[in-house]
């Protein structure tokens, strides 16, 4: 046990804050519900970002930690998918990736070469015309989009799903992971600066503590996803993706209240996190999904 | 980083596994409930004799005292094993896991030749002199008096409560105050036979001799009962607590009683629906809390000073506890009418774990101020 990190993992993590600060800044006239972030991902692919997972000193942790860190940043681009799950892949795929859960919409699918189909246990691949693909208007902080359903779909061996459900839940995580961290971060900023009652919000005890709480929830979330992006494990993976999903729906929720009409608003840039949050929410089953999991992988009779 | 344990620390947990295994009696479960009680600190002492014979006490401490230098992972893997156990050492866990490192940094000669090598073996108990009727989280407004006493000594009066271990230890680690303010109180380190101590135990829904009241009446100490110098107080028990606000693994039992609650409703059939739900929130809340705490740990091994990140430890840890007892109740109700022992005493520790050893929203309040950077309360 050290959690301390190697000397690749840091020079990878420095490099990718270096490349993200570029991208922290908000467009001033900029009020929409997702921000692309085209340049980030052309920067991420030009300097091969997107393999980093399977370089053996740096591995899916290093990349866990690399989807972390982006996923801060207001923009988004596909790029957990990419990171963690298409190394775990049988062949070479194009990216992006999108997953299409039970027929509904999903993130990037309008833009996505690869699907990833999950119909209850089965997961197919399947690559789509342009055609077949649609962009559709939501709520949500990422491009949503629906697929038609015309395209062939290689079915996954069960083990094969297996191994990419547990990775899909570990690029939720983390994602997730990093969504919140930002999303705290930006309501603190808030909280100190806003004043009311003669006073800066952030010094009421009401509110201090509900921050307080979310943060330790947050940090929970870090700690079981870097954890499973290390173990590997099926398990883990579970534990961590219903964390992240527990813990954002209430951290959302008291975010938005936290900052009022402010937040209601797309001048303030709080919903580019949360709304990607949202999205993330009913992803591989929600949380009863994943208790499901946690469930059947969990639970140790003999210890107890 | 790296979240596997290397081969030592897999040894020592087998080791510290084995022993418990060797030494707890069949009818230890149903001892487990009321640390405080006789029956259990007859047992402790025994018990924390042998762990001590057995190198298994206080590893961590310096050969000097008794140890081996074992570093903080090891200290903390004991840790998790006892508490997992049902926490068998007792009230001894307190001088292994802070009164006897706190005397080793601020103790004199004199005090730590009296009082450390009976802790290195195992002979002996402590109380937590700290809280008081008008001071609980507000620790600095205590009022029990410590008066010079014709320049010999001092001469103490007045009341602790909440007091663990009181009704069968040895000394108490009291806070007293010899002048006004925060840096008016002083540390005294009190014979619990001294004449002048009364002890009144404190029936409890938390089990058995566990909370108490402690009388000093005209208690009169020798000058060389302080700890460090007068009003040195703050500073000392400021360092103690942060060792004792990750010392205690309680996920590491709150995990184990999950799994046998767990177990135990799907021999029965009662593990679906709702259930289900409940118990992998749980799971993932102690999970969450064990890393916490090795992050903590890991910080320790580095030589790192303690930060803030250890009250959110200590918050997730409540967190835990309390997801894990309520999903008992509901679930399991039977385990708290006479189903099962250790998942009784597991309850009844669980729901001190957001007051013993400070409030939680202290630690909220730290972690508002200290990890997110918030602007503080006026005062």
């Amino acid at each position: 046990m050290d959690f301390t990190l190697t000397s690749d993992q840091s020079a990878l993590t420095s490099a990718i804050d270096r490349l993200a600060t570029h991208f922290e800044a908000m467009p001033t006239d900029f009020y929409g519900f997702t921000l692309a972030g085209t340049q980030l991902e052309k920067e991420l692919t030009d300097g091969e970002y997107f393999d980093i997972a399977g370089i053996p000193d740096l591995g899916p942790l290093t990349a866990t930690m690399a989807v972390e860190r982006l996923a801060w940043l207001p923009c988004t681009a596909e790029i957990a998918l990419s990171m963690l799950v298409r190394p775990h892949l049988a062949t070479e795929l194009p990216r992006p990736f999108a997953v299409i859960e039970n027929g509904r919409p999903g993130r990037f699918v309008a833009t996505a070469k690869t699907l990833l189909i999950i119909n209850g246990d089965d997961i197919g691949v399947a690559h789509p015309s342009v055609d077949a693909v649609e962009a559709v208007d939501s709520l949500y902080a990422y491009p949503m989009g629906t697929f038609t359903g015309n395209a062939s779909v290689t079915t996954l061996s069960g083990s094969d799903a297996a191994n990419v459900r547990k990775w899909l839940r570990i690029a939720l995580a983390a994602e997730i992971s990093g969504l919140l961290h930002a999303a705290i971060a930006s309501t603190v900023e808030h909280l100190s600066i806003r004043r009311q009652f003669g006073r800066s919000l952030g010094t009421f005890q009401a509110l201090r503590h509900r921050m307080a709480e979310c943060t330790v929830l947050a940090g929970g979330v870090r700690w079981l996803v870097l954890k499973a992006a290390s173990t590997e494990d099926e398990g883990d993976a579970a534990l961590a993706a219903l964390h992240a999903q527990e813990s954002a729906t209430r951290i959302v929720y008291d975010l938005h209240q936290m900052l009022g009409a402010m937040g209601m608003t797309l001048e303030h840039p709080l919903h580019l996190w949360t709304y990607r949050i949202k999205a993330l929410l009913s992803e591989l089953g929600g949380r009863g999904g994943q208790a499901a999991a946690v469930a059947a992988l969990c639970f140790n009779s003999e210890a107890a | 980083m790296d979240f596997k344990w290397d081969s030592e620390q897999q040894s020592f947990r087998a080791t510290v596994r084995a022993f418990l295994s060797e030494h707890l009696p069949a009818d230890w479960e149903a001892l487990a409930h009321g640390p405080g009680s006789a029956a259990q600190s007859t047992f402790s002492t025994k018990f924390c004799g042998a762990l001590a014979t057995a190198g298994l006490l206080v590893p961590h401490w310096p050969q000097h005292w008794g140890g081996r230098d074992a570093d903080p992972w090891m200290a903390f893997i004991l840790a998790e094993e006892m508490w997992a156990a049902g926490e068998p050492r007792g009230g001894q866990y307190m001088n292994v896991n802070w009164i006897g490192p706190t005397l080793m940094r601020f103790g004199s000669e004199e005090q730590q030749a009296r009082y450390i090598p009976p802790m290195a073996r195992g002979e002996t108990i402590w109380c937590q002199g700290f809280s008081e009727p008008e001071a609980g989280s507000d620790l600095a407004s205590l009022r029990t008096r410590a008066e010079r006493n014709n320049g010999s000594g001092y001469r103490i009066n007045g009341q602790k409560i909440w007091t663990s271990y009181a009704g069968v230890a040895d000394t108490c680690f009291l806070l007293a105050r010899t002048s006004v303010g925060k840096n008016g109180i002083s540390i005294f380190l009190v014979p619990m036979d001294t004449p002048g101590i009364t002890v009144r135990q404190i029936p409890s829904i938390i089990g058995e001799g566990d909370i108490h009241e402690v009388f000093f009446d005209n208690v009169e100490v020798p000058k060389t009962a302080i700890l460090g110098a007068e009003g040195q107080a703050w500073e000392i028990v400021r360092t103690s607590l942060s060792l004792e606000r990750v010392g205690i693994p309680r996920f590491a039992l709150a995990a184990r009683m999950l799994d046998r609650a767990v177990a135990t409703l799907k021999k029965s059939g009662r593990f679906n629906g709702g259930a289900i739900e409940q118990a992998a929130r749980a799971k993932a809340a102690c999970e969450a809390t064990r890393l916490y705490s090795y992050s903590i740990i890991d910080q320790r091994k580095r030589g790192l000073p303690p930060g803030p990140e250890a009250s959110a430890a200590r918050f997730a840890t409540v967190t835990a506890e309390r997801l894990v007892g309520e999903f008992v109740v509901e679930q399991l109700p039977d385990a708290l009418a006479g189903g099962d022992p250790l998942l009784l005493a597991h309850h009844q520790r669980a729901i001190v774990a957001g007051i013993a050893s400070g409030a939680a929203e202290i630690q909220l309040n730290l972690i508002a101020t200290e990890l997110l950077r918030m602007p503080r309360e006026p005062r």
